[in-house]
């Protein structure tokens, strides 16, 4: 990973940036200046013949022998996983969690779903993530219930700064957005490690050129501010609508981590169903599970007759 | 690689061909030239000057001539029905340029007032006569609460684009904008040979006015978008920048002359050299306008009176 760093807005910047990513300051490189006026011929590496740009070819071709010439081309690559967290949670403790977490989904469920569950499969998965920290001045307006008069809604605006750390935004396919909300709290950051060094799991691929991806996460900063100013009260009242911010963002700097996951499919009388378990917190466990539709029929059943034994008291009671 | 060197000293434009050692004029205002003799693509290098810098970046052309005469004949007939002089156009000639342009950024801040306008319904009765009978109804209303509103909003102006050529005005340039930033490189003189790249012609503190005003319309949009409520009226601004930064680069424009017909003088049409979006001088024609409006009314006229007698 680069180094350097945006002079404006102090944004990390990749490899091959022209242009930050963030406020558009170019990146500066010494250029060269001729000392005085002179026309310069570019020639062919192959046969030295003049070269011209080429529309088709979109780089320079010489016009004798159709060589392309190479030139510095705008770099967009697909996103590459830098950092690798390891798995702190192993085969048969993900097993465990599966279980453990059966058997803490409540009376509605079927009484014998922990011990009747087989597992159908139990894959370790890397999953690709962006992990950000960035600084914000955020000026924002929003209608809200406060202060509120003839119409149910009453206009506010305002300013803040928001400071985030490492805050998880997921690239993956496979995964849902609150799976990944689940998931996203328990990692532990200090033990990510080069990909090199984790050979051996799958690490799901990122999909996404880097113009895309940076995209991807600017929405995801703005979506964040947008909760964040509602949920730390800095729109007054309780219920918001037409919430606009402004982000003015600075000292953005992303990583892009693969995190472990266990990806489990368990059966249950012919069912088959997904569960995930986190891969460094055995205690973050979640899924889908089958409902008992005997016991909730029961429940039913008895509220009914319960609400006709209460109307027979009344109508006992009236006579 | 060669290097010829300057002939002639002041403006310096005739250079010695360095392939067939010809003399090369060098157009004021041009970056490059084609020897008449050995037809060899040169690149004028030069010092750089303040009003004349040498460009950081460039966007290459990706579309091809013949794209770009399809796209104009579509636009032509597409144009024909409402403007003037475009009934049997023919492209006459299609050049490739690169115009000199500044790519402006700055951090914006506006401090913004508004009258911000909340929906509310009102339920009222009222009577009404129902076959002779005096009747009560209700129905509902909306009406507006309007609240005064201040604020502040901050924003990075990026990709603002700006010509810095006298020969192609901004508002020609913005006709055919976006162009693909993403597709930006530093400047190469191999990007630029065989083609017509231009010298920057404005002076630089005309660029920057440019830019600011296309960056305050811009951030106009942004504050339009930015308010609350149903609705807003009488918003108004102090816009301040600051951190602005300005660099010079090439941007592609396909020139084409398109000729009416003989009687006529050909006319220019211009084309964005990376999608190809078309601009051209729409002279509305108020015969045709009209010619239209009374088909229409006869159309009309037509379908009422089939209509009566049938």
């Amino acid at each position: 990973m680069s180094a350097a760093t945006c002079g404006r807005c102090q944004t990390l910047l990749d490899e091959g940036d022209l242009r930050c990513s963030v406020c558009a300051l170019i990146v500066p490189v010494a250029l060269e200046s001729a000392h005085k006026e002179k026309a310069r011929i570019l020639r062919c590496t192959e046969c030295a013949a003049a070269v011209s740009y080429s529309v088709e070819a979109q780089a320079p071709r010489c016009g004798f022998c159709a060589a392309v010439m190479a030139v510095e081309q705008p770099v967009d690559p697909v996103e590459q996983a830098e950092w690798v967290l390891p798995f702190g949670v192993d085969r048969e403790q993900a097993r465990h969690s599966l279980v453990g977490w059966l058997k803490s989904l409540g009376w509605f469920r079927p009484s014998d779903l922990a011990s009747g569950a087989t597992i159908d499969s139990l894959h370790p998965l890397h999953w690709a993530g962006w992990i950000f920290d960035a600084q914000a001045l955020v000026t924002w307006t929003a209608d809200s219930d406060a202060g509120s008069g003839r119409s149910a809604w009453a206009p506010h605006s305002g300013s803040t700064r928001f400071s985030w750390n490492n805050i998880v935004v997921s690239a993956s396919r496979g995964l849902e957005a609150k799976e990944v909300h689940r998931l996203a709290e328990g990692y532990n950051l200090q033990t990510a490690r080069h990909p090199d060094q984790a050979p051996g799991s799958i690490i799901e691929g990122f999909d996404l050129q880097r113009s895309a991806a940076r995209k991807t996460i600017v929405d995801a900063i703005e979506r964040n501010a947008v909760a964040q100013l509602a949920a730390q009260g800095h729109i007054p009242g309780r219920k918001f609508r037409n919430v606009h911010v402004s982000v003015l963002l600075a000292r953005l700097v992303t990583k892009r981590v693969a995190l472990p996951a266990w990806v489990l499919a368990y059966r249950y009388r012919g069912g088959l169903f997904r569960a995930i378990v986190h891969g460094q917190d055995p205690k973050i466990a979640f899924g889908r599970a089958p409902v008992s539709w005997t016991k909730i029929m029961a429940v039913v059943i008895g509220g009914v007759a319960l609400l006709a034994l209460i109307a027979l008291i009344i109508v006992l009671a009236a006579k | 690689m060669n290097h010829a060197h300057t002939v002639e000293g002041g403006t310096g434009r005739t250079l010695e061909c360095s392939e067939c050692a010809a003399t090369l004029q060098i157009e004021q205002g041009h970056r490059t030239a084609i020897c008449p003799y050995c037809r060899c693509p040169s690149v004028v290098e030069r010092p750089a000057a303040p009003d004349r810098p040498n460009p950081t970046f460039v966007l290459p052309f990706t579309v091809t001539p013949d794209h770009v005469r399809d796209c104009v004949t579509q636009w032509t007939r597409r144009s024909r029905f409402f403007y003037r002089g475009l009934s049997k156009t023919t492209i006459h000639e299609i050049q490739g340029i690169y115009v000199p342009a500044y790519l402006y950024t700055a951090i914006v801040h506006a401090n913004w007032a508004a009258e911000i306008g909340e929906n509310y319904t009102v339920t009222e009765t009222y009577t009404t006569t129902v076959n002779g009978k005096t009747v009560v109804r209700t129905r509902t209303r909306t009406e507006t609460e309007w609240r005064s509103l201040d604020g502040e909003h901050s924003a990075y102006a990026a990709d603002v684009v700006v010509t810095a050529s006298r020969g192609l005005p901004n508002q020609e340039l913005e006709a055919i904008e976006p162009f693909d930033l993403r597709a930006l490189r530093r400047y190469s003189p191999a990007l630029v040979s065989g083609w017509l790249a231009e010298e920057p012609s404005l002076p630089l503190a005309t660029c920057v006015e440019q830019a600011r005003q296309e960056a305050q319309a811009q951030e106009e949009k942004r504050l339009a978008a930015f308010m609350p409520g149903d609705k807003h009226r009488g918003l108004h601004y102090n816009m301040t920048v600051r951190d602005e930064t300005i660099d010079p680069l090439l941007v592609p424009v396909w020139v084409l002359s398109v000729r009416p017909n003989l009687k006529q003088p050909a006319f220019r049409v211009l084309a964005n050299g990376q999608t190809a979006e078309v601009w051209g001088p729409e002279k509305v024609s108020v015969w045709k306008v009209l010619a239209w409006i009374a088909a229409a009314l006869a159309v009309i006229a037509a379908i009422i009176i089939l209509a009566r007698s049938a």
